[in-house]
Formats: structure tokens, C-alpha cells, sequence
């Protein structure tokens, strides 16, 4: 205990409690440092085990989380992973996932209190994908897999603990959503015909990272009778419409997941993401008249002046403003079915690579013990 | 706001009541717990012109009474 013992007698860094389940649990939820979920104690021999997969000062902040700002310091995280039920071999990818939804372009503060039900989704991709056996596959969104269940969780308790995602004072969510407690999966990398997601955004393949989505949860694609690449994206275009999207106000990055069966089919067809994406954009119209006269006036007309400001009924919205901004990731089993995540809106993706603290791609969770 | 605040011009925040929580807790967070914050009726969307310049009507006297204070 040599190494956490100091850490605790810092101010607030550690609090005596009965050494009981329950009794700590009710100590959790008295002071708000809870999910809902009953939670493992996180003793300071758990936050050590889970500590060992951290290359960095325990003490040392990796980020600050709004909209409180909290310090995300290893020490903090390794609580909240802990009480979340990871196993320590987690630890890395979590302090990554925080680390990216940080970043400036995620807007995690607006995030956080949005009255929106979005909740930050991490795609994982890589090796660390079998590493961590993170579900790419059937329910990888569902539960049944304790990586996925429990590094989303983690998150979830970061949030709130870290960064006061307190229901109705940090966290203005008109409702919430069931993302909230866990919204994490990987890419069906095996099963995609195409270049992984983090590939595609700039990282080698050999890495592996996450990619952030201020988002929605997964609204559901079915198409059992579409044999074409046109026919499975006009589908998917037809289920993008939605007047009451926070994307179609913003220049947002809506996700595609398409099941691994849909992507043959696109692919098949001869598309690449790019094509697949341009057709997605160019399909995803709905005429202004569609929209409530009051969004038409008080919000497109303003938001979009140059197309708008004195556009017909007839006049095409797009869903997305622009094809690249279209995210694409091959997730799920067996299955006719896709989905479409849509967003904040008023958030970009962050991508971001598991690298060791000297700056080399990790190869394994391995390399960050200590 | 809060930076605004810090250089010690008028500043308030007005908000309605289901957020109040929020502005008291982000004010404290960036350094400037006395901010003024100034309360009208919720909801602030989905209201006609009316209804706006209704909510406008709330605040526009609190703003000149923290104008006022602050000229004495």
C-alpha cells in the first residue's frame, strides 16, 4: 500500500467507512456518488489493483470534467472504475475514453447539461478490442458483456462524481436515457468490408482507440427485403428523417452503425464508406414544409439564411449538412438491421489513440503496468 | 460571463428556475459565487413573441436595480 497511502491523506482524497456492503452503498447514494446501481466498495486495495494499469502519476490530472471541472486524476477514475466492476486491465481504455470526451470539439460541458438525452458513446477499435474481449457482435450495445457494461459505467460515475452530472443541477436532461448508464461497443472489425473507423480517421490499424459521439441512443434500421447496396441505403436514409433531430440544426455527425449483413450488401454493390456516406446525404431530404412553421421560421430560416430565408415548402433539408460528416461504424452479429445515431448536434467526434506515456501506439494493455 | 464579472463590469446571468441550481454551481465553479443571477418564469422556449417579451417584462427591472447598485 505503499504507493496509494500517501494519495489518501490528501484532503478529501479518502473517507473511513464501515467495512459492510450495504452499509457503504447506503454511504454512496446518501452522498450522491451513485448511478442507482448498487456499486463495489472501492477500497484503497481495489483502487491500487486497479492503478496498476498506469503508466502515469496517480495524482496528476489527465483532464478536467465539466461542468464542474473536476480533476480527472488516475486516483479518481481508478474509484469510480472500481465501483463500476471493471477488472484493472480496463483501467487504460477508460482513462482514454474520458480523455478524448475532454477534448474542446466534444463540448462535453454542453454534453453534460444539456436538457438533450444525449450521453457520450465510445466506439472502440484495435487490438485492445480482443484484449479487453469488448462485444463487436450480437447486443454489443445490450448487456452481457462485462468489458462493455462495466468501462461505460465507469464513465457514467466519472461523470457524475468527477464532473457533477447531477441530475437536475449539472445534468438538465429533460429524461435521460437508458445510454446513460453504459453506451460502450466495439467496431465489427473482422466483419466490415471496409477500413475500420479509426483507420479512417487517420490512425494506423495496428492502433487502438476510441471514438467519442455526443449521441442518442441507436434508433433501429430494418430492412429484411433490400438485396442492393441502393436499396439497403435508401432504407437507412428514410429512417435518417426526423424533424425533431438537434442534427438537422447544427453541422452535426450523426453515426451510422450498419449490422455487419447490411455492409456486405453495400459493399457488395460496389460502395465505399465515402460513396455510401455521399448517397446517405444526398437521400436524407426532407422538404421545409415538413417542418412546424414555427421551427421553419424561427430556427431554419435563421440558422440556414443562405438556403432558407425565403425557401418554398418544397425546398430539400438535409439531415447532414455535409456527407463527410456522416460517421460509419460496422457494429453488431447476424441481422438485417442498422441503426442511426443521431447527436447533440452541437458536438464533434473525437478519435483518440491508446499510446503509452512515452507517445508509442500501445500494442497491448500490458504496456501501461507498472 | 464569469470572466466579465471578474473584471468587475455589470453582470448577470438570468435564468429560470429549473436552472437555477445550475447557474449556482457553475458560478462557483469559475470563480465568481456572487454572480448576480436573475430569475424568470420557466419555460423560455416554445413561447409566441408575446410570451417573450413577457419573460423580457421579469427581467428588465432586475437589471436596472444591479445597475442601480452598482452606480451608488
Amino acid at each position: 500500500m505503499t504507493g496509494i497511502t500517501a494519495l489518501l491523506k490528501s484532503p478529501g482524497a479518502s473517507l473511513e467507512a464501515e467495512d459492510d456492503f450495504d452499509a457503504v452503498n447506503e454511504l454512496l447514494r446518501a452522498r450522491g456518488w451513485s448511478d442507482g446501481l448498487p456499486a463495489i466498495p472501492p477500497t484503497a486495495e481495489r483502487v491500487e489493483r486497479m492503478l496498476a494499469y498506469c503508466d502515469r502519476p496517480w495524482d496528476e490530472p489527465v483532464a478536467k470534467m465539466a461542468p464542474r471541472y473536476g480533476e480527472a486524476t488516475p486516483l479518481r477514475l481508478a474509484a469510480n472504475a472500481v465501483m463500476a466492476g471493471c477488472r484493472p486491465e480496463y483501467f487504460p481504455l477508460l482513462m482514454l475514453a474520458v480523455e478524448a470526451m475532454c477534448e474542446e470539439p466534444f463540448n462535453l460541458y454542453a454534453i453534460q447539461a444539456t436538457t438533450h438525452l444525449c450521453a457520450p458513446l465510445v466506439v472502440v477499435n484495435g487490438p485492445v478490442v480482443k484484449e479487453l474481449d469488448i462485444n463487436a457482435g450480437h447486443n454489443a450495445f445490450g448487456p452481457g458483456w462485462q468489458a462493455n457494461a462495466t468501462i461505460g459505467r465507469a464513465i457514467r460515475l466519472a461523470l457524475v462524481n468527477i464532473g457533477g452530472a447531477i441530475p437536475g443541477s449539472g445534468d438538465m436532461s429533460t429524461f435521460g436515457a437508458p445510454s446513460k448508464f453504459s453506451y460502450l461497443a466495439a467496431e465489427n472489425e473482422a466483419q466490415s468490408p471496409w477500413e475500420p473507423l479509426h483507420v479512417e480517421r487517420g490512425l494506423p490499424r495496428e492502433a487502438s482507440a476510441v471514438t467519442v459521439v455526443g449521441a442518442e441512443c441507436p434508433h433501429n434500421v430494418n430492412d429484411h427485403e433490400s438485396i442492393t447496396a441502393e436499396g439497403i441505403l435508401t432504407t437507412i436514409a428514410g429512417t435518417m428523417l426526423d424533424t425533431g433531430a438537434n442534427d438537422v440544426f447544427y453541422e452535426a455527425q450523426p453515426m451510422i452503425v450498419m449490422g455487419p449483413e447490411h455492409a456486405k450488401t453495400v459493399a457488395a454493390g460496389g460502395f465505399s464508406k465515402e460513396q455510401a456516406k455521399r448517397f446517405l446525404h444526398e437521400h436524407a431530404h426532407l422538404p421545409l414544409g415538413r417542418f412546424s412553421k414555427e421551427n421553419i421560421d424561427r430556427r431554419l430560416r435563421i440558422t440556414w439564411k443562405e438556403q432558407f430565408a425565403n425557401a418554398g415548402p418544397d425546398a430539400p433539408v438535409p439531415m447532414v449538412r455535409r456527407a463527410e460528416d456522416i460517421l460509419i461504424a460496422v457494429i453488431g452479429g447476424a441481422g438485417k438491421h442498422s441503426a442511426v445515431i443521431n447527436t447533440f448536434g452541437a458536438t464533434k467526434a473525437v478519435t483518440r489513440a491508446l499510446k503509452t506515456r512515452g507517445g508509442q501506439y500501445a500494442k497491448s494493455v500490458e504496456d501501461f503496468r507498472k | 460571463m464569469c470572466e466579465l464579472r471578474k473584471r468587475g463590469l455589470v453582470t448577470a446571468v438570468i435564468l429560470s428556475e429549473p436552472f437555477l441550481k445550475l447557474g449556482k454551481s457553475q458560478s462557483r465553479v469559475f470563480g465568481v459565487p456572487d454572480l448576480p443571477l436573475l430569475l424568470i418564469p420557466h419555460p423560455l422556449g416554445g413561447l409566441d413573441l408575446d410570451g417573450v417579451k413577457g419573460r423580457a417584462q421579469h427581467a428588465v427591472p432586475q437589471v436596472l436595480e444591479l445597475i442601480k447598485e452598482y452606480v451608488k
